[in-house]
Protein backbone atom coordinates (compact mmCIF):
# COMPACT_ATOMS: atom_id res chain seq x y z
CA UNK A 1 0.00 0.00 0.00
CA UNK A 2 1.36 2.99 -0.97
CA UNK A 3 1.38 6.80 -0.05
CA UNK A 4 -1.83 8.70 -2.35
CA UNK A 5 -0.72 11.76 -4.20
CA UNK A 6 -0.67 14.11 -1.30
CA UNK A 7 1.67 17.54 -1.25
CA UNK A 8 4.14 17.95 0.87
CA UNK A 9 4.55 20.04 3.82
CA UNK A 10 8.25 20.56 4.84
CA UNK A 11 10.15 23.70 3.63
CA UNK A 12 13.83 23.19 2.94
CA UNK A 13 14.74 24.38 6.46
CA UNK A 14 12.44 21.60 8.21
CA UNK A 15 14.12 19.09 5.65
CA UNK A 16 17.56 20.82 7.56
CA UNK A 17 16.60 20.68 10.97
CA UNK A 18 15.53 16.59 10.17
CA UNK A 19 19.23 16.34 9.02
CA UNK A 20 20.61 17.82 11.87
CA UNK A 21 18.38 16.48 14.48
CA UNK A 22 17.49 13.28 13.14
CA UNK A 23 14.25 13.54 14.12
CA UNK A 24 11.11 15.52 13.75
CA UNK A 25 8.31 16.25 16.64
CA UNK A 26 4.77 16.92 15.21
CA UNK A 27 3.21 17.74 18.56
CA UNK A 28 -0.82 16.15 18.84
CA UNK A 29 -1.57 16.32 14.94
CA UNK A 30 -3.85 13.17 15.41
CA UNK A 31 -7.25 14.15 16.91
CA UNK A 32 -8.31 13.40 20.47
CA UNK A 33 -11.29 10.45 19.43
CA UNK A 34 -8.88 8.79 17.55
CA UNK A 35 -5.96 8.34 19.96
CA UNK A 36 -9.16 7.19 22.49
CA UNK A 37 -9.94 4.89 19.85
CA UNK A 38 -6.35 3.53 19.23
CA UNK A 39 -6.26 3.08 23.36
CA UNK A 40 -9.54 1.42 23.22
CA UNK A 41 -8.24 -1.02 20.58
CA UNK A 42 -5.02 -2.20 22.65
CA UNK A 43 -7.07 -2.17 25.46
CA UNK A 44 -8.87 -5.68 23.77
CA UNK A 45 -6.29 -7.16 22.83
CA UNK A 46 -5.21 -10.16 24.88
CA UNK A 47 -2.01 -8.66 25.33
CA UNK A 48 -3.21 -6.37 27.50
CA UNK A 49 -2.77 -6.22 31.13
CA UNK A 50 0.64 -8.27 30.62
CA UNK A 51 3.65 -6.96 32.55
CA UNK A 52 4.55 -4.83 29.61
CA UNK A 53 7.19 -4.67 26.56
CA UNK A 54 7.05 -4.44 23.16
CA UNK A 55 4.60 -6.61 20.94
CA UNK A 56 3.91 -6.80 17.17
CA UNK A 57 0.24 -5.19 16.65
CA UNK A 58 -0.75 -5.56 13.16
CA UNK A 59 -4.32 -5.71 13.63
CA UNK A 60 -4.58 -1.73 14.13
CA UNK A 61 -2.93 -1.78 10.68
CA UNK A 62 -5.86 -3.72 9.43
CA UNK A 63 -8.44 -0.91 10.19
CA UNK A 64 -9.18 1.37 7.54
CA UNK A 65 -9.99 4.15 10.47
CA UNK A 66 -6.17 4.10 11.31
CA UNK A 67 -4.93 4.05 8.36
CA UNK A 68 -6.82 7.39 7.15
CA UNK A 69 -6.48 8.95 10.10
CA UNK A 70 -2.80 7.58 11.61
CA UNK A 71 -0.52 6.63 8.94
CA UNK A 72 -1.82 8.75 6.20
CA UNK A 73 -2.72 11.79 8.85
CA UNK A 74 -1.83 14.82 6.89
CA UNK A 75 0.42 16.32 8.43
CA UNK A 76 2.52 13.52 9.21
CA UNK A 77 2.13 12.11 5.56
CA UNK A 78 2.78 15.23 4.29
CA UNK A 79 6.21 15.14 6.25
CA UNK A 80 6.81 11.49 4.76
CA UNK A 81 6.51 12.76 1.71
CA UNK A 82 8.56 15.54 1.90
CA UNK A 83 11.08 12.73 3.22
CA UNK A 84 10.84 9.92 1.15
CA UNK A 85 8.94 11.11 -2.10
CA UNK A 86 6.08 10.02 -3.84
CA UNK A 87 4.74 6.55 -3.90
CA UNK A 88 6.01 5.66 -0.39
CA UNK A 89 4.98 2.49 0.99
CA UNK A 90 2.90 2.50 4.34
CA UNK A 91 4.02 0.39 7.23
CA UNK A 92 3.94 -3.36 6.94
CA UNK A 93 4.61 -4.08 10.70
CA UNK A 94 3.72 -2.04 13.86
CA UNK A 95 4.87 -2.44 16.97
CA UNK A 96 3.23 -1.30 20.61
CA UNK A 97 6.39 -0.86 22.91
CA UNK A 98 4.09 -0.55 25.91
CA UNK A 99 5.40 0.10 29.58
CA UNK A 100 3.94 -1.09 32.87
CA UNK A 101 5.04 2.20 35.02
CA UNK A 102 6.89 3.05 36.89
CA UNK A 103 9.53 0.86 35.57
CA UNK A 104 14.03 1.86 34.84
CA UNK A 105 15.19 3.58 32.15
CA UNK A 106 15.74 1.24 29.32
CA UNK A 107 19.78 0.89 28.10
CA UNK A 108 20.76 3.21 24.73
CA UNK A 109 20.50 1.59 21.77
CA UNK A 110 19.93 2.18 17.94
CA UNK A 111 17.39 -0.43 16.69
CA UNK A 112 18.80 -3.92 14.41
CA UNK A 113 19.73 -3.69 11.15
CA UNK A 114 20.51 0.35 11.24
CA UNK A 115 22.89 1.37 8.90
CA UNK A 116 24.44 4.88 9.40
CA UNK A 117 25.00 6.99 6.25
CA UNK A 118 23.69 9.86 4.47
CA UNK A 119 20.66 8.19 2.92
CA UNK A 120 17.46 8.21 3.97
CA UNK A 121 15.30 5.52 2.84
CA UNK A 122 13.11 4.59 5.28
CA UNK A 123 11.23 6.55 8.11
CA UNK A 124 11.52 5.25 11.91
CA UNK A 125 8.47 6.80 13.13
CA UNK A 126 7.21 6.61 17.32
CA UNK A 127 2.88 7.44 17.97
CA UNK A 128 1.69 8.08 21.34
CA UNK A 129 -2.05 7.57 21.44
CA UNK A 130 -2.16 8.85 25.31
CA UNK A 131 -0.40 11.87 26.88
CA UNK A 132 2.80 10.71 27.63
CA UNK A 133 4.41 13.54 30.19
CA UNK A 134 7.83 13.01 31.71
CA UNK A 135 6.64 10.90 34.78
CA UNK A 136 5.26 8.03 32.16
CA UNK A 137 8.77 7.45 30.66
CA UNK A 138 8.54 9.06 26.75
CA UNK A 139 10.92 7.83 24.77
CA UNK A 140 14.39 9.93 24.99
CA UNK A 141 16.46 10.34 21.56
CA UNK A 142 20.30 11.81 21.16
CA UNK A 143 20.00 14.42 18.65
CA UNK A 144 22.13 14.25 15.67
CA UNK A 145 23.22 10.66 17.14
CA UNK A 146 22.09 9.13 13.84
CA UNK A 147 26.16 9.81 12.70
CA UNK A 148 27.44 8.95 15.35
CA UNK A 149 28.50 5.34 14.75
CA UNK A 150 28.16 2.32 17.44
CA UNK A 151 27.29 -1.08 17.61
CA UNK A 152 23.73 -1.61 20.09
CA UNK A 153 25.26 -4.23 22.46
CA UNK A 154 28.26 -1.62 22.85
CA UNK A 155 25.90 1.51 24.13
CA UNK A 156 24.20 -0.33 26.61
CA UNK A 157 26.48 0.87 29.90
CA UNK A 158 25.69 4.51 28.93
CA UNK A 159 23.91 6.38 31.32
CA UNK A 160 22.89 10.38 31.23
CA UNK A 161 24.14 11.91 27.87
CA UNK A 162 24.50 15.80 27.85
CA UNK A 163 21.90 17.52 24.75
CA UNK A 164 19.33 13.77 25.26
CA UNK A 165 15.79 15.14 25.00
CA UNK A 166 12.84 13.66 26.49
CA UNK A 167 9.68 12.99 24.25
CA UNK A 168 6.90 14.14 26.14
CA UNK A 169 4.08 14.79 24.04
CA UNK A 170 0.46 15.49 24.55
CA UNK A 171 -1.44 12.69 22.71
CA UNK A 172 -1.82 12.29 19.16
CA UNK A 173 1.81 13.28 18.62
CA UNK A 174 4.17 11.46 16.07
CA UNK A 175 7.79 11.52 15.86
CA UNK A 176 9.47 10.86 12.24
CA UNK A 177 13.38 9.86 12.62
CA UNK A 178 16.15 8.46 11.15
CA UNK A 179 16.47 5.22 11.83
CA UNK A 180 19.96 4.63 13.48
CA UNK A 181 19.10 7.33 15.91
CA UNK A 182 20.01 6.64 19.78
CA UNK A 183 16.73 6.30 22.28
CA UNK A 184 15.54 4.24 25.02
CA UNK A 185 12.76 4.39 27.31
CA UNK A 186 13.06 7.15 29.90
CA UNK A 187 12.40 6.11 33.64
CA UNK A 188 8.71 6.52 34.52
CA UNK A 189 7.73 7.58 38.18
CA UNK A 190 4.50 7.61 38.07
CA UNK A 191 2.08 4.20 37.94
CA UNK A 192 -0.16 3.51 34.52
CA UNK A 193 0.58 2.10 31.28
CA UNK A 194 2.02 3.85 28.18
CA UNK A 195 2.05 2.57 24.94
CA UNK A 196 4.27 4.02 21.87
CA UNK A 197 3.58 2.62 18.47
CA UNK A 198 6.63 2.22 16.43
CA UNK A 199 6.00 1.49 12.48
CA UNK A 200 7.89 2.48 9.29
CA UNK A 201 7.66 4.22 5.80
CA UNK A 202 9.67 3.05 2.88
CA UNK A 203 11.19 5.05 0.17
CA UNK A 204 10.39 3.89 -3.96
CA UNK A 205 11.32 6.80 -5.87
CA UNK A 206 14.54 8.08 -6.09
CA UNK A 207 15.27 11.15 -4.11
CA UNK A 208 14.87 14.96 -5.27
CA UNK A 209 14.38 18.18 -3.80
CA UNK A 210 10.56 17.87 -3.81
CA UNK A 211 9.08 19.63 -0.87
CA UNK A 212 8.31 23.58 0.24
CA UNK A 213 11.57 25.08 -1.41
CA UNK A 214 12.21 28.64 -0.15
CA UNK A 215 13.33 30.91 -2.59
CA UNK A 216 15.95 32.36 -0.25
CA UNK A 217 17.57 28.76 0.80
CA UNK A 218 20.94 29.14 -0.55
CA UNK A 219 21.52 25.77 -1.50
CA UNK A 220 24.27 26.72 -3.52
CA UNK A 221 26.79 26.72 -1.06
CA UNK A 222 24.60 26.17 2.36
CA UNK A 223 26.01 29.71 4.26
CA UNK A 224 22.86 29.66 5.80
CA UNK A 225 23.82 25.97 7.34
CA UNK A 226 27.13 26.58 8.45
CA UNK A 227 25.82 29.81 9.88
CA UNK A 228 23.17 28.20 11.95
CA UNK A 229 25.01 24.46 13.04
CA UNK A 230 28.36 25.91 14.37
CA UNK A 231 29.37 24.77 17.38
CA UNK A 232 26.07 22.90 17.39
CA UNK A 233 26.92 19.54 16.73
CA UNK A 234 26.07 16.18 17.98
CA UNK A 235 27.04 15.04 21.36
CA UNK A 236 30.46 12.91 21.09
CA UNK A 237 30.97 14.32 17.49
CA UNK A 238 34.59 15.72 15.87
CA UNK A 239 34.39 19.29 15.10
CA UNK A 240 32.64 20.00 11.54
CA UNK A 241 32.32 16.48 11.24
CA UNK A 242 28.22 16.91 12.19
CA UNK A 243 28.55 19.72 8.87
CA UNK A 244 29.76 17.76 7.01
CA UNK A 245 27.43 14.79 7.29
CA UNK A 246 24.27 17.18 7.74
CA UNK A 247 25.17 18.26 4.51
CA UNK A 248 25.59 15.27 2.47
CA UNK A 249 22.16 14.25 3.77
CA UNK A 250 20.54 17.07 2.68
CA UNK A 251 22.53 16.56 -0.74
CA UNK A 252 21.11 13.23 -1.01
CA UNK A 253 17.61 13.96 -0.67
CA UNK A 254 17.61 16.96 -2.73
CA UNK A 255 19.12 14.18 -5.17
CA UNK A 256 22.13 16.00 -5.85
CA UNK A 257 24.58 13.90 -4.02
CA UNK A 258 26.93 14.20 -7.81
CA UNK A 259 27.74 18.08 -6.61
CA UNK A 260 28.44 16.96 -3.28
CA UNK A 261 32.10 16.60 -3.88
CA UNK A 262 32.48 19.82 -5.93
CA UNK A 263 30.78 21.99 -3.17
CA UNK A 264 33.19 20.90 -0.89
CA UNK A 265 36.08 21.70 -2.77
CA UNK A 266 36.72 17.85 -4.25
CA UNK A 267 39.19 15.87 -2.48
CA UNK A 268 39.77 19.16 -0.16
CA UNK A 269 38.09 17.95 2.55
CA UNK A 270 38.49 17.62 5.71
CA UNK A 271 40.08 21.08 5.13
CA UNK A 272 40.00 22.28 8.91
CA UNK A 273 37.31 24.62 8.12
CA UNK A 274 33.99 24.89 6.03
CA UNK A 275 33.84 25.66 2.45
CA UNK A 276 32.31 28.96 2.61
CA UNK A 277 35.40 29.74 3.55
CA UNK A 278 37.56 27.99 0.81
CA UNK A 279 39.18 30.15 -1.62
CA UNK A 280 37.33 31.01 -4.75
CA UNK A 281 37.28 28.48 -7.68
CA UNK A 282 38.75 25.90 -5.33
CA UNK A 283 37.45 22.30 -6.74
CA UNK A 284 36.21 24.08 -10.01
CA UNK A 285 39.29 22.50 -12.01
CA UNK A 286 39.13 19.48 -13.78
CA UNK B 1 36.09 2.58 56.49
CA UNK B 2 32.55 2.30 57.59
CA UNK B 3 31.15 3.73 61.85
CA UNK B 4 30.67 -0.44 63.07
CA UNK B 5 34.17 -1.03 61.68
CA UNK B 6 35.62 2.05 63.55
CA UNK B 7 33.33 1.06 66.44
CA UNK B 8 34.57 -2.56 66.81
CA UNK B 9 38.06 -1.56 66.49
CA UNK B 10 38.11 1.01 69.15
CA UNK B 11 37.05 -1.60 71.61
CA UNK B 12 40.08 -3.21 70.94
CA UNK B 13 41.84 -0.32 71.77
CA UNK B 14 40.01 0.25 74.93
CA UNK B 15 40.73 -3.21 75.97
CA UNK B 16 43.77 -2.90 75.37
CA UNK B 17 44.76 -0.03 77.19
CA UNK B 18 43.33 -1.18 79.80
CA UNK B 19 45.76 -4.37 79.75
CA UNK B 20 41.97 -6.64 78.94
CA UNK B 21 42.37 -7.38 75.36
CA UNK B 22 43.26 -10.99 74.96
CA UNK B 23 43.96 -12.96 71.25
CA UNK B 24 40.45 -14.90 71.69
CA UNK B 25 39.03 -10.89 71.63
CA UNK B 26 41.21 -10.05 68.73
CA UNK B 27 40.05 -12.95 66.45
CA UNK B 28 36.43 -12.58 66.96
CA UNK B 29 36.58 -9.15 66.10
CA UNK B 30 38.47 -10.07 63.37
CA UNK B 31 36.25 -12.46 62.06
CA UNK B 32 33.23 -9.88 62.52
CA UNK B 33 35.01 -7.30 60.26
CA UNK B 34 35.41 -9.70 57.77
CA UNK B 35 31.82 -10.72 57.99
CA UNK B 36 30.65 -6.99 58.54
CA UNK B 37 29.07 -6.38 54.81
CA UNK B 38 30.45 -6.86 51.58
CA UNK B 39 32.65 -4.70 49.64
CA UNK B 40 32.41 -3.73 46.66
CA UNK B 41 33.82 -2.69 43.05
CA UNK B 42 32.61 1.12 42.52
CA UNK B 43 32.80 2.17 38.58
CA UNK B 44 32.09 5.56 36.79
CA UNK B 45 31.99 6.18 33.26
CA UNK B 46 32.42 9.55 32.06
CA UNK B 47 32.69 9.77 28.26
CA UNK B 48 34.67 13.45 27.06
CA UNK B 49 35.25 15.00 24.32
CA UNK B 50 39.12 14.54 24.13
CA UNK B 51 41.26 12.50 25.65
CA UNK B 52 42.61 15.01 27.98
CA UNK B 53 41.65 14.09 31.59
CA UNK B 54 40.40 17.70 31.97
CA UNK B 55 37.74 17.88 29.21
CA UNK B 56 34.38 17.95 30.16
CA UNK B 57 32.37 14.98 30.37
CA UNK B 58 29.10 14.84 27.95
CA UNK B 59 27.73 11.07 28.99
CA UNK B 60 28.09 9.58 32.82
CA UNK B 61 26.91 6.69 34.79
CA UNK B 62 28.21 4.80 37.98
CA UNK B 63 27.87 1.75 39.75
CA UNK B 64 27.63 2.59 43.84
CA UNK B 65 27.25 0.12 46.28
CA UNK B 66 26.29 -2.66 43.05
CA UNK B 67 23.88 -0.13 42.60
CA UNK B 68 23.73 1.09 38.73
CA UNK B 69 22.67 4.83 38.23
CA UNK B 70 23.03 7.02 35.07
CA UNK B 71 23.30 9.81 37.58
CA UNK B 72 21.52 13.53 37.34
CA UNK B 73 19.31 14.18 34.27
CA UNK B 74 21.21 17.63 34.86
CA UNK B 75 24.14 17.58 33.81
CA UNK B 76 25.22 20.61 35.74
CA UNK B 77 24.25 18.21 39.16
CA UNK B 78 26.86 15.36 37.72
CA UNK B 79 29.36 14.25 40.86
CA UNK B 80 31.85 15.15 38.25
CA UNK B 81 32.59 17.44 35.42
CA UNK B 82 36.22 15.38 34.41
CA UNK B 83 38.07 13.00 35.02
CA UNK B 84 40.29 14.82 37.04
CA UNK B 85 37.86 15.66 39.24
CA UNK B 86 37.17 12.12 39.86
CA UNK B 87 40.46 11.20 40.07
CA UNK B 88 41.23 13.93 43.29
CA UNK B 89 38.29 12.74 45.03
CA UNK B 90 39.72 9.34 45.21
CA UNK B 91 39.00 7.48 41.99
CA UNK B 92 41.45 5.42 39.87
CA UNK B 93 41.68 5.06 36.11
CA UNK B 94 40.63 1.53 35.25
CA UNK B 95 41.39 1.89 31.16
CA UNK B 96 41.44 4.84 29.53
CA UNK B 97 40.32 5.80 26.16
CA UNK B 98 40.46 3.24 23.96
CA UNK B 99 41.89 4.33 20.42
CA UNK B 100 43.19 1.43 19.15
CA UNK B 101 39.71 0.70 17.08
CA UNK B 102 39.70 4.24 15.44
CA UNK B 103 40.82 3.58 12.02
CA UNK B 104 38.18 5.81 10.00
CA UNK B 105 38.57 10.12 10.23
CA UNK B 106 34.98 10.07 8.59
CA UNK B 107 33.49 8.54 11.36
CA UNK B 108 32.57 10.03 15.18
CA UNK B 109 32.26 6.26 17.30
CA UNK B 110 29.86 6.28 20.24
CA UNK B 111 30.22 8.85 22.49
CA UNK B 112 34.05 9.95 21.85
CA UNK B 113 36.77 8.96 24.97
CA UNK B 114 35.16 6.76 27.34
CA UNK B 115 37.05 6.88 30.48
CA UNK B 116 36.44 4.02 33.12
CA UNK B 117 37.41 4.89 36.82
CA UNK B 118 36.82 2.32 40.06
CA UNK B 119 37.25 2.71 43.46
CA UNK B 120 35.89 0.22 46.72
CA UNK B 121 33.45 1.29 48.89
Amino acid sequence: MRIPDIAPTLSDTQMLDFCRQGFLVLESVVADEINERVCEFIGRQPYAGGNGGAFEDKGLLEQAWFVEHVLLNPQAAGAVRSLLGKNASLPTWMYNHQARCPKAAQTWHRDGCSRYGHQVNHLQVFYYPQDTPLELGPTEVLPGSHFLFNLGPLMGHYGTIKGSVPTAAPAGTIFLTAYPIWHRRAASTTQGLRHMLKYLYWRREPPRRDWLIEPDFALADLNDLENSLYGRGATGQDQFQYWHDIARMFYWLAGMQENFAAFLGADGWPMGHPPRRKPEGFGAHP
Amino acid sequence: MNDLKRQRVEQCIERFRHGELTEEQLRRTLEDLARSEPRYQDLLYLQTGSTSLNSSAHGMAILLNGELSDGPADPEDWPYKTPLEAIRDGWRVLQFPNMALIMDESKAYGLGCEFILERWS
